[in-house]
C-alpha cells in the first residue's frame, strides 16, 4: 500500500493507493504541528479500512509527502538568521538583483529588501574569474577573521555565494573547510554544489533561501519521521520537490529549498496522466483552480514543462530561487477573488482574494467584498445548501446585495448580469495565463486537452474551454486532490548537469562526449542505488544557443551522444526548429552554442494504481434548478451527482454535476461523459454567437 | 427583467473591455518575451533596453504592456503617421526599419522594426512596432550616445526614415548589406535584427487572431472605448488636483563643445486646470537646437513631460494616447526640447536633457501641494552605462562593440515612499533589467572588481532618493575603449519640498600603479590591463524635510548601513545612544532644531551644486579608492 500526503494550507489531501484502488480523504491542516493532521488523515483512512491505525501504517511501503512548510516559513518570515559570505566588491547581490520592474509609474510599493540584510553579509577577499583561473587567491588569514566576527552575530545559518564557483569552486570549498573547522555545528549552503547556474544573483538568491531553510526543515522532517515510526510506519519516506519528483527525506534535509514550490508541481503529473486515460491526448493544459489562485502548467507530448525562473512572490518584487520547477503560471483569480470597480468604472477579479477567513460574502464570517465564488451563488452554479458536500451553508441573499450593490449597481446592470461579468472577468484572466503558455512556447491551445483539477475548477471550465476552442475537457474523479493523486504517480528522479561551453565552429567532440559519458555513469549510479537499474530511463539535454545569445533553449539529445559530425549536425538542426517553433525566426548564419549538458535519470516508483471507479449507490439525478448563463439568461439546470453516475452514461448541459469536493457547470450545447476511471469528459461545444455578442434579449425569468 | 434593457443603456460594454485589454497586453508581452530570449546584445537580452507596442490603424498609442516609457508614450503614434506618409499602401508581409529622430523616432541608436497588420481584405488595421537600443548603429565612434556630436553628420549614424527591409516576410537585401556594411559587428546586428522580426511577427500573428476571433469592428470598437475610459482616468484624476501655474527650472551640466560650455538651462511653466480637467506643459521658452547630441526629439520632449506626470499622480492611469488627450505639451520647431530640425543631433535625446525635464515636471508638480510630485532622478549616464568595443583575446582577437549597462541607480524620493534603488533613468522607471557581472565576463573580456551601493549618498528627505553606485570594471588581457557621456557631475539630482539634493556623479579612473585620477564628465577612454574605471553614479533626490523621516526607516537605513551614525543625527536629526537604540529626547531636540531652520529645496544653480558637494562630504577623489581596494589588493 502507498499513501500521499499533501499538507496545504486549510486541508491535508491524503490519497491511499491500494492495489487498482484509489481513495481520498481530507482533514483539517494544523499548522503548528502538521504531523497531527497529517496523523488524523490517515486515521480516517484507516478506520475507513476498519484496521487499527499501527496496523495500517505498518503496511504502507511508501510515503510520499508534500508540505508547505517552507514556503510558509519564509513568507511568515520564521526562516533562520543567515549570514551570506561573497566575493569582496560585490556585498550587494541580492540587493541589486537584475533590475525590472512591471508598472513604471506604480509606485504605491516600497524596494525589496535583500532576502539577506547588508548588515549580515561579509565580503571574503578572493576573486576567481570567468575562465575559471585563479585571479586573487583567497586570503585565509582575512577569511577567519571575518568569521570569528560573523560568530558574534548569532547567525545560524551561512549561505556562500562566490563570483564564478561554477567554473572553479576551488574558493567555496575551501571556505567549506574553514566553516566546518571554525563554526562547527552552523549549516551553510555552497552555492556551486547547490545550484551551478550562470548569474551571480540568482545563485546567491538559491544558496540564501536554501541556508535560511535548513534549520527548520531539518528538524521538521526528523520530527514527522519519528512520529510516523514511532505510530507503527517502516516504509520509505520519500519527498516531493518543486521539480516534479521525488527524493528521500534526507535528501531534502541537505537542500530543502528543492520543497518551496512542491505544492503545485504535482498537479500537472495527475493531470497528463487523465489526459492520455481520459482524453487520449499527450497535449493537456492543466489547471489546478483553489480558493486565491489559479495555476496553469502545459503538458506537451507528454513531458512536464521546467523552468528556471520561479520567484518567491511576485517577479522583480519578490526573491528568484534560481532553481527549475514544475513550470506553473499562477494568477490570481480563484473562488476568494474578489471583484471590484476603480475609478474609472472598469471591472476586475482579484488579485486580492478573501482567502479562507473572511472568505466570500456567502460564508457568512465577516467577508464584505463580492467573490467569484458568491457570483457563482448568485447564477445558481453552486447550491447554498449543498457547499463541500452539505458540509457547510452559504447565505446567497448576502452574495447577491454585495454584488447589487457593489457591482450591478455602479456599471448599472441587472445582478445576474453583474455576477457573469464577474465570471467572464476571472475567465478572461485564466485564459490569458494559459495562452501565455500556450501562445508563447508555439502551442495552439485548440490542440491540448483541458484538465480541471482543484475544488473550484467545475465553476467555469466549461467557459474557459470554449474561449479558448478546446474540444475536450477532463475532470478527474480525484480532480479536488490532485497534487496528492500526483505524488502517487511521480517518479523516483535526479538530474546532473556538467559545464560544457563549445560551439559548432569548432566543437569539442571528445570533451561533450566524455561529459556525456559521466553524465550516464553517475545516472546508473543513481538507478542502481535505488534498485531500479533496469526499468530506469536517462534524458540528455543540451543547453543551446546562438552565438552572443544569453538565454538558452532545451534541445534532447536524439541519441546521447556527442562524439561524431553527424551527432553535432542533428543537434544544430533540432536547435534551429526548437528556436523557430518558440521564436517565430531561425538564424541558419549563426554558430549554435551550448552551454551546459544535463542528464535527467528516471525511476519509475509505481506500482498498480490505475484509477477504479468507486461508485456510490442511488439516483444520479437529484432535481433541477434555475441556473443563469449570460447570453440565454435563467434556464432550469438538471442537477447530478458525480459519484452516483454509471461509466458511460452521458449527459447534456444545461446541467450541474456536484460531488462532495466541487462543483461542474455544463453550459447549454456542452455535453458529458463518465470515463471508466471516474472523470467527467466534457465535450464543451462552441462559444455560442449569443455568447460572443452577449446580452441577447431573449432572456428567461 | 430583460437584460437587453441595461444593455441598452449602457454606453460601453464595460466586460469587453477588461477583457480585450488582458488580452492585448498578452500580445505586447508575447513579443517581449521573444527579442529578449533571442538578442545577442547584452544591451537587449540582460539590460531589456527595448519595448513592443501596437498603434492602432489611426496612429492612436494602444497598449505597451512591461515597455519602457521613454520609448513608446508619444513617438510610435508619430512613426505611424509617417510610415502611412511613405507608404500609402501598405501589404502584408512587410516590415520597415525605422530610426529618424526627425520622423517621430526617440533617437537614432533605437531602431524600430514597424510591421502594419493588414486583413485579409487588405485593409491596415493596426501597426505592431519593436524598438530597441542598438548595440551599434554605424555612429562615428563606437557608442550610440554621442553628446559631443555638432550635429547628425559627425554623429555618423545611418538614418532609416521608414524604409522597408521586408517583403512578402523575406528581407530585403540591398537595406540588409547596407546595414552590414555600416554597422559594427554586423553578424550581433542581424541577430539583434532577427530576435526584432521574431517579435514583431508575433505581435502581427496575434492581432491577426484577434481580429479573425472577435471581428474588426468589434476591435475597433475596443479601441474606441479603451482610449476613451483613459482618457476618462485621466481626466477625473486631473479634477481633483489644485489649480495653478508654476514655473521649474533645471540646469543640465556642460559639454566641451562652444555654445554648451556653460550648460543648459531648462525652463518649464506648468498650468493645471482641474475645471478643464487638463494639464498645460509649455516648452517653447528654452534654448534653440544646440551644436551638440543633447537635443531632444519631439518624441521625447512629450514623452519626458508626460513621464512627470505620470510618476506625480498616485492613481495609475493607463498610458496612450487616450490619457495622453488631456496634457498639452507646448512645443516649437529648433528648440533644444522641441522638434528638431535637420540636421540637428539628437544622439542623447532618450537621457540627458529628457531625464532633467521629467524631474522639472514632476518636482513643480510637488509644489502644488504635498502629497503630489516626485524629486528628481539621479542624471544620467555615469562611466558604467558605457559604450564598450574592442577585441576579444578568448575568441581570437574577435571585435565586440556593446552598450554595458551596470552602474545606474538614483530613484527619487516620492510622497509614497523611497527612491527605487535600481531605478535607473527616469524615462524607464526602473522596468530596464541591469547587467550580471558573469554575464558581462563571459561576452565580453572585462572584470567588474566591485558593485555597491555607497553610503551616505542618498537625496535626505522624508522620504530620501536611492543612494549612488560604485562599479569599478576594466579589461582583461586586452585594451578596452570606453565612451560615456554622463551629466550630473556638477548640477545634481534636485530635492523637493525640503527634501536634499543627491550626491554628484564622480567618473574616475585607477592606473595600473594604483593611482586614482578623476575623469571628465564626457570621455572616450582607452584602458590598459590593469587599469579600471570607477564610475560613481549620482544619488536621487529627496522628497520632504529629513527631519520628518520615520525614526524606523531612519534605523533602517543606519543598521544596513546606507547611512552613517553622524549623518544620522546632523541631516535626520535621529541620535542614537551607544547600543545604537535610538535617544529620544536627544532627537526631539535635534529635530526640533533642524526643523526651525528648516529651508525649501535649493533652486537649480550654484547653489544646490554647493549643497550636493557639502552634504555628501565626498569632495575628495582620495576617498574614492577607499570603498573598493580594486585590481592591486
Amino acid at each position: 500500500m502507498r499513501l500521499a500526503a499533501d499538507t496545504g494550507g486549510t486541508f491535508t489531501d491524503l490519497v491511499v493507493e491500494d492495489g487498482d484502488h484509489v481513495r481520498a480523504y481530507k482533514a483539517s491542516t494544523t499548522p503548528h504541528d502538521p504531523a497531527v493532521g497529517i496523523l488524523a488523515a490517515i486515521g480516517l483512512a484507516a478506520a475507513d479500512a476498519g484496521r487499527e491505525l499501527g496496523d495500517f501504517l505498518g503496511s504502507i511501503e511508501l510515503f510520499i509527502h508534500g508540505t508547505t512548510r517552507a514556503i510558509n516559513a519564509i513568507l511568515t518570515n520564521t526562516t533562520a538568521r543567515t549570514a551570506l559570505l561573497c566575493t569582496r566588491g560585490h556585498p550587494d547581490m541580492l540587493l541589486l538583483r537584475e533590475g525590472g520592474r512591471t508598472e513604471p509609474f506604480d509606485w504605491s510599493y516600497g524596494y525589496p529588501d535583500p532576502y539577506i540584510p547588508r548588515a549580515l553579509t561579509y565580503e571574503i577577499p578572493e576573486r576567481i574569474g570567468s575562465q575559471g583561473e585563479v585571479v586573487q587567491p583567497l586570503d585565509e588569514a582575512a577569511t577567519v577573521a571575518v568569521l570569528q566576527r560573523l560568530a558574534g552575530d548569532r547567525v545560524e545559518s551561512i549561505a556562500v555565494c562566490l563570483l564564478w564557483s561554477i567554473a572553479n569552486p576551488v574558493h567555496e570549498l575551501a571556505l567549506g573547510e574553514l566553516l566546518d573547522r571554525h563554526l562547527p555545528g552552523i549549516p551553510y549552503t555552497l552555492s556551486h554544489a547547490l545550484n551551478p547556474t550562470l548569474r551571480e544573483y540568482r545563485r546567491a538568491s538559491s544558496a540564501a533561501i536554501d541556508a535560511s531553510l535548513k534549520p527548520l526543515m531539518t528538524a521538521y522532517l526528523d520530527s514527522l519521521e519519528g512520529r510516523l515510526r514511532d505510530a507503527g510506519f517502516a516504509g520509505r519516506l520519500l519527498m516531493v520537490t518543486s521539480s516534479g519528483g521525488v527524493v528521500d527525506a534526507a535528501e531534502m534535509g541537505a537542500a530543502p529549498i528543492h520543497s518551496i514550490n512542491s505544492g503545485p508541481a504535482m498537479a500537472p503529473i495527475a493531470g497528463r496522466h487523465y489526459a492520455a486515460l481520459d482524453g487520449n491526448s499527450e497535449n493537456a493544459v492543466v489547471a489546478d483552480t483553489g480558493g486565491t489562485s489559479y495555476d496553469v502548467t502545459l503538458v506537451r507530448r507528454g513531458r512536464i514543462p521546467v523552468t528556471r525562473e520561479t520567484w518567491l512572490g511576485l517577479e522583480y518584487e519578490g526573491h528568484i530561487t534560481g532553481f527549475p520547477a514544475v513550470d506553473v503560471r499562477s494568477v490570481g483569480a480563484g473562488g476568494g477573488s474578489i471583484a471590484w470597480i476603480d475609478g474609472g468604472g472598469l471591472l476586475h477579479v482579484g488579485p486580492q482574494s478573501a482567502g479562507a477567513d473572511p472568505g466570500p460574502v456567502c460564508y457568512g464570517r465577516g467577508g464584505s467584498e463580492p467573490t467569484v465564488t458568491d457570483a457563482c451563488v448568485v447564477l445558481g452554479y453552486i447550491d447554498p445548501d449543498y457547499f463541500l458536500g452539505g458540509e457547510m451553508e452559504l447565505d446567497a441573499a448576502a452574495s447577491r446585495s454585495a454584488i447589487a450593490e457593489l457591482i450591478a449597481s455602479p456599471l448599472r446592470l441587472d445582478v445576474h448580469e453583474a455576477a457573469a461579468a464577474i465570471m467572464a472577468v476571472a475567465t478572461e484572466r485564466m485564459v490569458q495565463a494559459i495562452e501565455e503558455i500556450t501562445v508563447n512556447q508555439g502551442v495552439d491551445p485548440r490542440s491540448a486537452v483541458l484538465v480541471g483539477g482543484g475544488g473550484a475548477a467545475g465553476l467555469n471550465a466549461v467557459a474557459i474551454a470554449r474561449r479558448l476552442g478546446s474540444r475536450r475537457v477532463v475532470i478527474p474523479q480525484a480532480g479536488a486532490v490532485l497534487s496528492a493523486r500526483g505524488a502517487l504517480m511521480s517518479d523516483l528522479t535526479s538530474e546532473f548537469a556538467a559545464a560544457v561551453f563549445t560551439g559548432s565552429d569548432g566543437f569539442d567532440f571528445e570533451r561533450a562526449d566524455a561529459a556525456l559519458d559521466e553524465l550516464r555513469a553517475r545516472c546508473e549510479d543513481f538507478a542502481e542505488r535505488n534498485g531500479s537499474a533496469e526499468e530506469a530511463e536517462i534524458e540528455f539535454i543540451a543547453e543551446a544557443r546562438y552565438r552572443h545569445q544569453v538565454w538558452q533553449l532545451d534541445v534532447r539529445l536524439r541519441d546521447g551522444r556527442l562524439g561524431t559530425a553527424e551527432h553535432v549536425a542533428n543537434l544544430v538542426e533540432d536547435f534551429h526548429a526548437v528556436h523557430e517553433e518558440v521564436y517565430a525566426v531561425r538564424d541558419e548564419r549563426a554558430v549554435v552554442e551550448i552551454v551546459n549538458l544535463r542528464a535527467r535519470v528516471t525511476c519509475p516508483l509505481r506500482g498498480g494504481g490505475k484509477d477504479t471507479l468507486v461508485r456510490e449507490h442511488g439516483h444520479s439525478s437529484s432535481g433541477m434548478r434555475g441556473v443563469y448563463f449570460s447570453g440565454i439568461g435563467k434556464v432550469n439546470a438538471a442537477i447530478l451527482r458525480l459519484e452516483a453516475m454509471a461509466p458511460g452514461a452521458q449527459f447534456a448541459g444545461p446541467a450541474i454535476i456536484e460531488s462532495s469536493f466541487t462543483t461542474i457547470v455544463l453550459n447549454p450545447g456542452a455535453s458529458a461523459e463518465r470515463t471508466a476511471s471516474g472523470s467527467l469528459a466534457v465535450l464543451p461545444g462552441a462559444l455560442g454567437a449569443s455568447e460572443s455578442g452577449r446580452r441577447s434579449s431573449e432572456a428567461v425569468g | 427583467m430583460s437584460s437587453g434593457d441595461s444593455a441598452r443603456e449602457q454606453p460601453r460594454d464595460v466586460v469587453a473591455l477588461a477583457v480585450m485589454t488582458n488580452r492585448m497586453e498578452g500580445v505586447v508581452r508575447k513579443m517581449t518575451n521573444t527579442l529578449f530570449r533571442t538578442a545577442r546584445s547584452t544591451v537587449l537580452n540582460t539590460a531589456r533596453d527595448f519595448s513592443c507596442c501596437i498603434v492602432t490603424a489611426n496612429h492612436e498609442m494602444l497598449v505597451m504592456a512591461e515597455s519602457l516609457p521613454i520609448h513608446v508614450i508619444s513617438g510610435p503614434d508619430v512613426i505611424s503617421r509617417w510610415l502611412r506618409h511613405f507608404h500609402p499602401q501598405p501589404r502584408r508581409g512587410q516590415a520597415f526599419i525605422h530610426n529618424s529622430p526627425y520622423h517621430g523616432n526617440s533617437h537614432a541608436g533605437d531602431h524600430c522594426i514597424v510591421v502594419p497588420v493588414i486583413d485579409d481584405e487588405g485593409r491596415q488595421r493596426a501597426t505592431a512596432i519593436v524598438k530597441a537600443h542598438m548595440a551599434d548603429i554605424g555612429n562615428s565612434e563606437p557608442t550610440t550616445l554621442m553628446a559631443t556630436a555638432r550635429d547628425v553628420y559627425e554623429e555618423g549614424a545611418l538614418i532609416f526614415p521608414c524604409v522597408k527591409i521586408q517583403e512578402n516576410y523575406e528581407d530585403v537585401e540591398d537595406v540588409v548589406r547596407m546595414c552590414m556594411s555600416r554597422i559594427r559587428v554586423p553578424e550581433d546586428w542581424y541577430g539583434d535584427y532577427i530576435g526584432m522580426i521574431g517579435a514583431a511577427r508575433v505581435g502581427e500573428r496575434e492581432l491577426l487572431k484577434v481580429g479573425e476571433e472577435v471581428g474588426w469592428d468589434a476591435f475597433d470598437r475596443y479601441v474606441a472605448d479603451w482610449l476613451d475610459y483613459s482618457e476618462e482616468r485621466m481626466r477625473a484624476t486631473i479634477r481633483e488636483l489644485p489649480a495653478g501655474t508654476r514655473t521649474g527650472y533645471d540646469i543640465h551640466d556642460a559639454v566641451p563643445l562652444r555654445g554648451v560650455e556653460d550648460g543648459v538651462p531648462l525652463k518649464v511653466t506648468v498650468a493645471v486646470d482641474p475645471e478643464s480637467e487638463e494639464i498645460e506643459i509649455d516648452l517653447r521658452d528654452n534654448p534653440d537646437c544646440l551644436p551638440c547630441g543633447l537635443n531632444l526629439t519631439e518624441s521625447t520632449a512629450v514623452t519626458s513631460s508626460l513621464i512627470g506626470v505620470f510618476n506625480s499622480i498616485a492613481e495609475p492611469v493607463p498610458r496612450n494616447t487616450g490619457s495622453g488627450r488631456a496634457v498639452k505639451v507646448l512645443l516649437r520647431e529648433n528648440c533644444v526640447v522641441g522638434i528638431p530640425v535637420h540636421p540637428a543631433s539628437c544622439s542623447m535625446a532618450t537621457s540627458g536633457i529628457a531625464e532633467r525635464l521629467a524631474g522639472i515636471v514632476q518636482r513643480t508638480l510637488a509644489e502644488f501641494a504635498d502629497g503630489l510630485g516626485m524629486a528628481s532622478t539621479g542624471p544620467e549616464c555615469p562611466p558604467a552605462v558605457a559604450g564598450l568595443s574592442g577585441r576579444d583575446p578568448r575568441h581570437e582577437n574577435a571585435p565586440f562593440v556593446d552598450m554595458m549597462i551596470l552602474g545606474n541607480s538614483g530613484g527619487a524620493g516620492h510622497p509614497h515612499g523611497d527612491g527605487w534603488v535600481t531605478n535607473g533613468e527616469t524615462s524607464d522607471g526602473g522596468s530596464m533589467m541591469r547587467d550580471s557581472t558573469e554575464v558581462l565576463e563571459l561576452l565580453r573580456p572585462i572584470r567588474v572588481w566591485s558593485d555597491r551601493i555607497v553610503p551616505d549618498t542618498e537625496g535626505a528627505g522624508r522620504f530620501r532618493g536611492a543612494p549612488s553606485l560604485y562599479i569599478e570594471y576594466g579589461p582583461v588581457d586586452t585594451e578596452l575603449e570606453v565612451l560615456y557621456a554622463a551629466d550630473g557631475t556638477v548640477n545634481p539630482a534636485l530635492g523637493v519640498r525640503g527634501g536634499q539634493s543627491g550626491a554628484l556623479c564622480r567618473p574616475a579612473m585607477r592606473k595600473a600603479d594604483g593611482e586614482i585620477v578623476a575623469l571628465e564628465a564626457w570621455a572616450r577612454v582607452v584602458l590598459q590591463p590593469g587599469e579600471t574605471i570607477i564610475s560613481i553614479s549620482s544619488g536621487g533626490g529627496g522628497y520632504g524635510p529629513p527631519h520628518e523621516r520615520a525614526v524606523e526607516h531612519v534605523l533602517h537605513d543606519v543598521a544596513d548601513g546606507w547611512v552613517s551614525v553622524e549623518r544620522t543625527r546632523e541631516v535626520y536629526g535621529v541620535v542614537l545612544g551607544e547600543d545604537g537604540s535610538v535617544d529620544a529626547e536627544a532627537t526631539r531636540v535635534r529635530r526640533a532644531e533642524l526643523a526651525a531652520t528648516a529651508h525649501d529645496s535649493p533652486a537649480a544653480g550654484a547653489e544646490a551644486a554647493a549643497e550636493a558637494r557639502a552634504v555628501h562630504g565626498r569632495d575628495d577623489d582620495a576617498v574614492l579608492g577607499l570603498l573598493s581596494p580594486g585590481p592591486q589588493a
